[in-house]
C-alpha cells in the first residue's frame, strides 16, 4: 500500500535535494568581499531612515480586521447565488429569507462597531 | 445523510432555545448600543432571555416526538442531522441556561463600575449559553468542531475581559494560547475521523467504523482510530480541564473576573463532557472500539484525581484553589464515563451517575463561587487571608460556603455525597477498584484544602472588622444553591431520574439505526 | 400509643428532636437563653430514651420499634431504623451523656454560645442515627454527619493546638470512612435482593424486610469479600480507636473542650465497636473470622501499648485519653472471640463431652456480652473521668499537670476527690464496680473459646490480662497516689469544692457506676439476647454444632 506513495516521496526527496544542493553551491563557490557599502539595508545606495520596525497606530490594525471580517463574510454570498435557482425550487421564500437573515446579522455587527466607534479615525 | 429539504417548522422548533438565545443576545447587543453608560436593563433581559430559553427547552421536554416529526419516525430525525434535539441535549440545555443564570445573578453587583463594556459581557454570557447548547446537540464533526471554537473564542473574551487587570489580560492570553494548539490537535483528529469515513455526520462514522472493511482507507485504521480519539481527546480535556490538559485553568481562573471564573469552572465543563459522551459513547461505545479508549481515560482520570488535589493543596489564591479543585472534580467525571462499560448501582447507569454528579456540582460549585463573588468584591481580594473571620462578618455566607465545601469533599448527605457515591459505585461495578481507591483517598485530601478556607472563616480573625452586606443577587444565588444541594442530597430520587432519562438518547449506535 | 407515632417510630423522634432543638437554637439571641433551651431540650430525647429503655420488650428481642421508608428506591436506599439489645443502652448512654455536657458547658462556655450549641446538638443527631439505622447507607449518612460538628467543636473551643488536632481528627476519620464508603458499595452490589443495604440478614428478625442473605455468597474466592471487610474494619479500628490508627485521640482528647472529650469518648468510640457489631459481624462472618488472630493482635496491642503509654503522662486529660485506647481494646478482644475460629475439636471429643459446642456457643456470648457492657461502662466511668478533669481545670485550677496538681487534693476537696476515686477505681477494674463487671466477661469469654482450640488468641488474652496490670498501676500511682493521697499542696488551699449543681451533674454516672456494679443484670438482660441472637446467626461453628448432635445421637443409638 505503501509503496504507492514511493513516487511521491523520490519527489519530495528531489525537490529538498535540489534546493540544498544549491545554496551549498552559492555558499562555498561563491565569491566573498562584504564591505559597508554592500551590507546596507538598500543596496542601491539609498540610506536606511530609522529602526526597521516602524510602529502604524493601532487604528490600521483595527481597520484591517473589520475590514477582513466583512469582506469574508461577503464569500458566501457566491455560492448562495450560484444556486439561488435550485435553492428557489426547493424551499421557496425561504431561500431569500435564509440570506435576509445572513444579512440582518451581517447589518446588526455593522452598526454595532459604527455605534463603539471603531471607524472614528480622531 | 442529511435532508436537503428540511420542514423548516420541525428545524425552527428543535431550535427554539438556541434561536431565543441568538436572538436575544443580538438584541442585548442592540439595546446597549443605545443607553451607553447608563446602569441599564442589560442584566434583566439577560435572565429574560435565559428563562425563555428554559421555557422553551422544558416545552420541548414534554413534547409528544410523534407531534413534532410530523409522522416521521423519531428515528429517521435523530440519526440523520447534525444537531440532535434529544433527551441528553435537552438535559444540558437546562445546564447552561441554569450556568448562565446563576453566573449573571451573582455578577450583577460585582460586574457594576468594572469596565465601561457592560452590555457586551451579558451578550457573551448568552452566547456562551449558546454555544454550550450547540455542543450538546452536537451529531456532526462540523457542530462539535464549531461548538468548541464558539465557546472557546466566547471564554477567551470573558476571561480578559477587564482590560485594565493585568492578570485578566495574562489569563486570557494564556488560555487562548494554549487553547489554540489544543484546538488545532482536535481538527487534526477530527480530519482523520472524516478522513476514515468518508463523513463528518457521527451515525455514519459509527456505521464505518463497525465494519472496517468498508472504510474509505482501510489500511492504518486500526491505529488510526486511537491516534484520532487521543487528539480529540485533547481538544475537549482542555475545555473540561483534565490532566494534563489543564496547565491554563489556574492562571485563568486567577485573572478571569470572578464571576468568569464561576462560569469556567461549570459551563464549560458541562458541555465539553456533553460532546465527549456523545461521541465516545454512541460512535465508539461498543465494547470491541470502547477498549481503545477505555484505559486512556481510566488513566487520565487517576492522573486528573491525583494532580487536581494535590496541586491544590499548596494555593493562597482561593480562585486558583478552586481552579484545582474543578480539575479534581472534572476527574471524578471521567471516572464515571472510564466506568461506562458496566452496570451500575439499581437503576442507574453510569452515564446518568455522572450527568447526576454534573448537575449537583453546578450547583454547588456556583454557590461556592457565588460566595467567592462576593467576598471578593467587598474586601478586594480573593486570597486565603481575605476569608479570615467570615464567620463573624457573615455568617450566612461562612456557613453556605462550608455546606458547598462539604459537598464537594463528598459528606453525606449533601448532594456531592451522592455525585461520588454513584460515580465510584460505577467504578466498583465495573471492577475498576484502583480507580475508585485513588478516588476516595484524593477526596480525603481535597478535606484538607477545603477546611483551609473554613478554618480561615471560623478560627481567624478578620483582619478588618465590619459586617459584609452581600448584594441581593448573590444571597438568591447562594440561597438556592444551598438550598439545591441539600435537596439533591435529601431527596435524590427525582434528579437520578431525569439524569437517568437523559442518558437513554446516548445508547451506542446499532448499525441498523442509522438513516442512510 | 399514637398510630403516627408507631408509624415513624419513637427512634426518629429521639433522633431527629436535637435537630429539631438546633434550628431553634439558630433563632434565639440571648446566650444565657440559648444555654437554658439546649440543655432542657436535650432532656426530651432522654427522657424518650428511658421510655425506651422500659418499652423494650427484652423477652421478645431482635429488632423493636422499627420503621421503615423507602428513600431512594432507585438504590434501593431505605430509611429502616429499629432498636435491639445492643443499641439501647448505647442510646440511652448517649443521650444521658448529651444532656450532662450540655449542662456542665453551661457554666464554661462564655464565646460562641449559639454556634457551641447548635453543632452540639447537630452532633448529637449524628450519634444517636448510628445507633437506630438498619440500613448501611442510614449508618453511613449518620456516621459522617457527627464528624463535622466535631471538628467545629475541637476547632473553636479547644486548647492551645486546636486546630491541628481539629483537622486531624477530621482526616483520620474521613479516610477510614471513605474507605468504609467503598466497601459498602461492594456489599450492595454484592448482595441479592431489592434492599441490598439492608443490615437485617437471615435470621434476625424484622417485621418489615424479608431479611437478605449475607452477601459475596456467589463469590468463589472470597477475595472480594475480605477487600470489602478491610474497608470496614479500618474505618472502625480508626474510630475506636485501635492501635496503629490512634494516635488522633490524644491530640483530639487534649485539645477538645471538656465537653467534647466527654462525648468522643463516652460516644464516638463506641461508634467503631458498635459498627463491628452491628455492620462487620453480620456482613462479613467469614472475613472476619479470618482475619480474627491479626484483629486480636491489634487489640492486645492497643491494650498493652495503651496502658503503659497512660503510665508515662504526666497530663491528667492525656492519661485518660490513653486509658480509653486500653479500654476499647477490651471491647475489640470481646468481639474478635466472638468470631475467632476455633481448631482442632474432633469429633471423637465431641463425641465424649456433647456439651463442648454449646459451651463454645456460650463464650462467645459471653465474651460478646462483655464487649457490649464495656461500651457502656466505658462511656459513663471516661465520660465522668473527662468531667472530673473538666471540674477542676476550667473553672478551678487551670492546671492538669500531675505535678502541679498533686498532692492531697482529696483533702483540699473532699467531695470532688471522693468522685474521682470511685470513677477511678471503677476505670482500674474494681469488683463491685461497673468496670469489673464487663472485663471479667470478655476476660472469661475470650479464654474459653481460646481454650477450646485457638492457641493465639488463647494467647493473646493470656498477655492481655497485663493490661489490667498496668492499667491498676497508672491509676494507683498517678490518679490516687499522686493526686488525691499525700501531703496538701499548699498552693491548691483554699479552692472551692464541689457544687451541688456539679454533684448533681455527676450523680447518674457516679450511680450506674455503682449499680451496674453491684448489680448488672437490668443492662447485661438487654445485651445478653441481643448476643445470642447474633452468636446464633452468624453460626460460626455450624458444622461444630452439627458435628456434636450427630454425635450424641449416635451416642444414644448405641446404648
Amino acid at each position: 500500500m505503501l509503496a504507492a506513495f514511493a513516487p511521491l516521496a523520490v519527489l519530495a526527496a528531489i525537490a529538498i535535494g535540489l534546493g540544498l544542493i544549491i545554496l551549498a553551491f552559492s555558499f562555498y563557490i561563491g565569491p566573498r568581499d562584504p564591505s559597508p557599502v554592500k551590507s546596507q539595508t538598500y543596496e542601491s545606495g539609498m540610506t536606511a531612515l530609522g529602526p526597521a520596525q516602524r510602529r502604524v497606530p493601532v487604528r490600521f490594525y483595527l481597520i484591517a480586521t473589520l475590514f477582513i471580517l466583512f469582506d469574508i463574510e461577503v464569500i458566501y454570498l457566491y455560492p448562495w447565488a450560484v444556486q439561488y435557482r435550485s435553492l428557489v425550487a426547493e424551499q421557496g421564500w425561504g431561500a431569500l429569507a435564509s440570506m435576509g437573515v445572513f444579512i440582518g446579522v451581517l447589518v446588526l455587527g455593522f452598526v454595532h462597531v459604527w455605534r463603539k466607534g471603531a471607524l472614528d479615525w480622531d | 445523510m442529511l435532508d436537503l429539504s428540511p420542514d423548516w417548522g420541525v428545524i425552527l422548533t428543535h431550535f427554539a432555545p438556541e434561536l431565543i438565545l441568538v436572538i436575544g443576545a443580538l438584541g442585548l447587543l442592540s439595546y446597549d448600543l443605545y443607553v451607553r453608560g447608563k446602569d441599564g436593563l442589560q442584566p434583566w433581559i439577560t435572565l429574560g432571555v435565559l428563562l425563555a430559553a428554559a421555557l422553551a427547552t422544558g416545552w420541548l421536554y414534554t413534547m409528544d416526538p410523534a407531534e413534532v416529526f410530523e409522522g416521521r419516525s423519531a428515528g429517521e430525525v435523530f440519526r440523520s442531522g447534525a444537531f440532535l434535539s434529544d433527551s441528553f441535549t435537552h438535559f444540558f440545555r437546562l445546564m447552561s441556561v441554569l450556568t448562565a443564570g446563576l453566573v449573571t445573578l451573582s455578577g450583577i453587583a460585582y460586574m457594576r463600575g468594572k469596565t465601561a463594556f457592560k452590555g457586551e459581557f451579558y451578550a457573551f454570557v448568552l452566547f456562551a449559553a449558546l454555544a454550550m447548547n450547540l455542543m450538546a446537540g452536537a451529531n456532526d464533526l462540523i457542530v462539535i468542531a464549531l461548538g468548541i471554537e464558539f465557546l472557546s473564542l466566547v471564554s477567551y473574551i470573558l476571561t480578559g475581559y477587564i482590560r485594565e487587570d493585568r492578570l485578566s489580560i495574562e489569563g486570557g492570553l494564556k488560555y487562548f494560547l494554549y487553547g489554540s494548539i489544543t484546538s488545532a490537535a482536535m481538527l487534526f483528529g477530527l480530519t482523520y475521523l472524516y478522513g476514515i469515513a468518508g463523513s463528518t455526520s457521527l451515525p455514519v462514522i459509527a456505521e464505518a467504523v463497525r465494519q472496517p472493511e468498508n472504510l474509505v482507507v482501510t489500511h492504518l485504521s486500526t491505529f488510526i482510530v486511537p491516534a484520532a480519539l487521543f487528539l480529540v481527546l485533547a481538544g475537549i480535556g482542555f475545555k473540561v480541564a483534565i490532566a494534563p490538559f489543564h496547565q491554563w485553568s489556574p492562571d485563568a481562573y486567577q485573572g478571569a473576573p470572578t464571576p468568569v471564573t464561576a462560569f469556567l469552572s461549570v459551563g464549560p465543563k458541562a458541555a465539553g463532557f456533553a460532546v465527549m459522551m456523545r461521541l465516545f459513547i454512541t460512535v465508539f461505545g461498543t465494547p470491541e472500539l470502547s477498549a481503545t479508549w477505555l484505559g486512556v481515560l481510566g488513566a487520565l482520570a487517576g492522573l486528573t484525581m491525583i494532580l487536581g488535589n494535590v496541586a491544590a493543596l499548596t494555593q493562597s489564591d482561593v480562585k486558583r484553589m478552586m481552579a484545582y479543585s474543578s480539575i479534581a472534580q472534572a476527574g471524578y467525571m471521567l471516572v464515571g464515563i472510564a466506568a461506562f462499560g458496566g452496570t451500575a448501582l439499581m437503576g442507574t447507569t453510569p452515564l446518568g451517575a455522572v450527568l447526576f454528579f454534573i448537575l449537583a456540582y453546578l450547583f454547588t460549585n456556583l454557590g461556592a463561587f457565588a460566595v467567592i463573588i462576593a467576598v471578593d468584591r467587598l474586601t478586594g481580594s480573593s486570597s486565603v487571608s481575605a476569608f479570615a473571620g467570615l464567620s463573624k462578618r457573615s455568617p450566612f455566607l461562612a456557613i453556605a460556603l462550608t455546606i458547598f465545601f462539604l459537598s464537594l469533599i463528598g459528606i453525606p448527605p449533601l448532594s456531592g455525597f451522592f455525585g461520588k457515591f454513584a460515580v465510584f459505585g460505577a467504578a466498583v461495578a465495573s471492577d475498576m477498584f484502583g480507580l475508585a481507591v485513588v478516588g476516595v483517598l484524593t477526596g480525603v485530601v481535597s478535606a484538607v484544602y477545603y477546611f483551609q478556607i473554613v478554618k480561615t472563616m471560623y478560627f481567624g480573625d478578620p483582619a478588618e472588622g465590619g459586617a459584609l452586606r452581600p448584594s441581593p443577587g448573590v444571597v438568591f444565588v447562594v440561597a438556592t444553591a444551598l438550598v439545591m444541594t441539600l435537596i439533591i442530597g435529601l431527596v435524590p430520587q427525582p434528579f437520578i431520574e431525569i439524569a437517568n432519562q437523559a442518558v437513554t438518547a446516548l445508547e451506542p449506535i446499532a448499525g441498523s439505526m442509522v438513516a442512510r | 400509643m399514637q398510630p403516627f407515632l408507631e408509624q415513624i417510630s419513637i427512634l426518629s423522634l429521639i433522633t431527629f428532636l436535637p435537630l429539631v432543638g438546633m434550628v431553634w437554637v439558630l433563632f434565639l439571641r440571648d446566650d444565657d437563653r440559648i444555654k437554658k433551651f439546649a440543655t432542657w431540650f436535650s432532656v426530651i430525647p432522654l427522657i424518650l430514651s428511658v421510655l425506651l429503655w422500659f418499652g423494650y420488650d427484652k423477652d421478645a428481642g431482635g429488632f423493636q420499634y422499627e420503621a421503615f421508608f423507602s428513600w431512594i428506591p432507585n438504590v434501593g436506599i431505605n430509611y429502616h431504623v429499629g432498636v435491639d439489645g445492643f443499641s439501647v443502652p448505647l442510646i440511652f448512654l448517649t443521650t444521658l451523656l448529651t444532656t450532662i455536657s450540655l449542662w456542665y458547658s453551661a457554666g464554661v462556655i462564655q464565646t460562641r454560645v449559639k454556634e457551641y450549641y447548635a453543632f452540639f446538638l447537630l452532633l448529637a443527631t449524628g450519634m444517636l442515627g448510628v445507633f437506630i439505622s438498619l440500613d448501611l447507607f442510614l449508618f453511613y449518612v449518620f456516621f459522617e454527619i457527627g464528624l463535622v460538628p466535631m471538628y467545629f467543636l475541637i476547632g473553636i473551643w479547644g486548647g492551645p493546638r486546636r486546630e491541628y488536632a481539629a483537622i486531624k481528627f477530621f482526616l483520620y476519620t474521613l479516610a477510614g470512612s471513605v474507605l468504609m464508603l467503598l466497601g459498602l458499595i461492594a456489599v450492595a452490589f454484592n448482595t441479592p435482593g431489592d434492599n441490598p443495604f439492608t443490615l437485617v440478614r437471615g435470621g434476625m428478625t424484622s417485621d418489615w424486610l424479608t431479611a437478605a442473605p449475607i452477601p459475596f455468597a456467589s463469590d468463589p474466592t472470597g477475595a472480594l469479600a475480605v477487600a470489602a471487610f478491610l474497608g470496614f474494619l479500618i474505618a472502625m479500628l480508626i474510630k475506636v480507636p485501635s492501635f496503629p490508627f490512634h494516635t488522633w485521640l490524644p491530640d483530639a482528647h487534649v485539645e477538645a473542650p471538656t465537653a467534647g472529650s466527654v462525648i468522643l469518648a463516652g460516644v464516638l468510640l463506641k461508634l467503631g465497636t458498635y459498627g463491628l457489631v452491628r455492620v462487620a459481624m453480620p456482613l462479613f462472618p467469614e472475613a472476619f473470622q479470618m482475619l480474627a488472630v491479626p484483629i486480636g493482635f491489634l487489640a492486645f496491642t492497643s491494650i498493652v501499648y495503651g496502658a503503659l503509654v497512660a503510665m508515662a503522662q504526666w497530663d491528667f486529660k492525656k492519661l485518660i485519653a490513653y486509658s480509653s485506647v486500653n479500654h476499647m481494646g477490651y471491647v475489640t478482644l470481646g468481639i474478635v472471640a466472638t468470631v475467632a475460629a476455633v481448631n482442632g475439636v474432633t469429633p471423637e471429643a465431641l463425641a465424649a463431652d456433647p456439651m463442648l459446642a454449646e459451651n463454645l456457643e456460650a463464650a462467645r456470648v459471653a465474651a460478646l456480652d462483655g464487649a457490649a457492657l464495656q461500651m457502656f461502662t466505658h462511656g459513663v466511668i471516661t465520660g465522668a473521668l473527662f468531667l472530673l478533669v473538666g471540674l477542676i481545670y476550667d473553672t478551678r485550677t487551670h492546671e492538669r499537670d500531675f505535678r502541679e496538681l498533686g498532692s492531697g487534693l482529696w483533702r483540699t476537696v473532699p467531695k470532688y476527690g471522693t468522685m474521682l476515686m470511685i470513677a477511678a477505681f471503677a476505670s482500674l477494674g474494681l469488683p463491685g464496680l461497673a468496670g469489673f463487671v464487663s472485663e471479667f466477661l470478655v476476660f472469661n469469654g475470650a479464654f474459653r473459646v481460646g481454650l477450646a482450640g485457638n492457641q493465639p488468641l488463647l494467647i493473646l488474652t493470656a498477655l492481655s490480662v497485663l493490661g489490667i496490670l498496668f492499667t491498676a498501676a497508672f491509676i494507683l500511682w498517678k490518679v490516687i497516689q499522686m493526686l488525691l493521697l499525700g501531703p496538701q499542696n499548699e498552693r491548691w488551699i483554699g479552692t472551692p469544692d464541689l457544687t451541688n449543681n456539679e454533684l448533681a451533674m455527676l450523680a447518674p454516672l457516679m450511680f450506674f457506676i455503682i449499680a451496674f456494679g453491684v448489680y448488672p443484670w437490668p443492662i447485661l438482660e438487654f445485651i445478653h439476647g441481643a448476643s445470642q441472637s447474633l452468636v446464633a446467626h452468624m453460626n460460626v461453628d455450624a458444622n461444630l454444632i452439627e458435628v456434636a448432635r450427630a454425635a450424641s445421637a449416635a451416642l444414644t443409638s448405641l446404648r
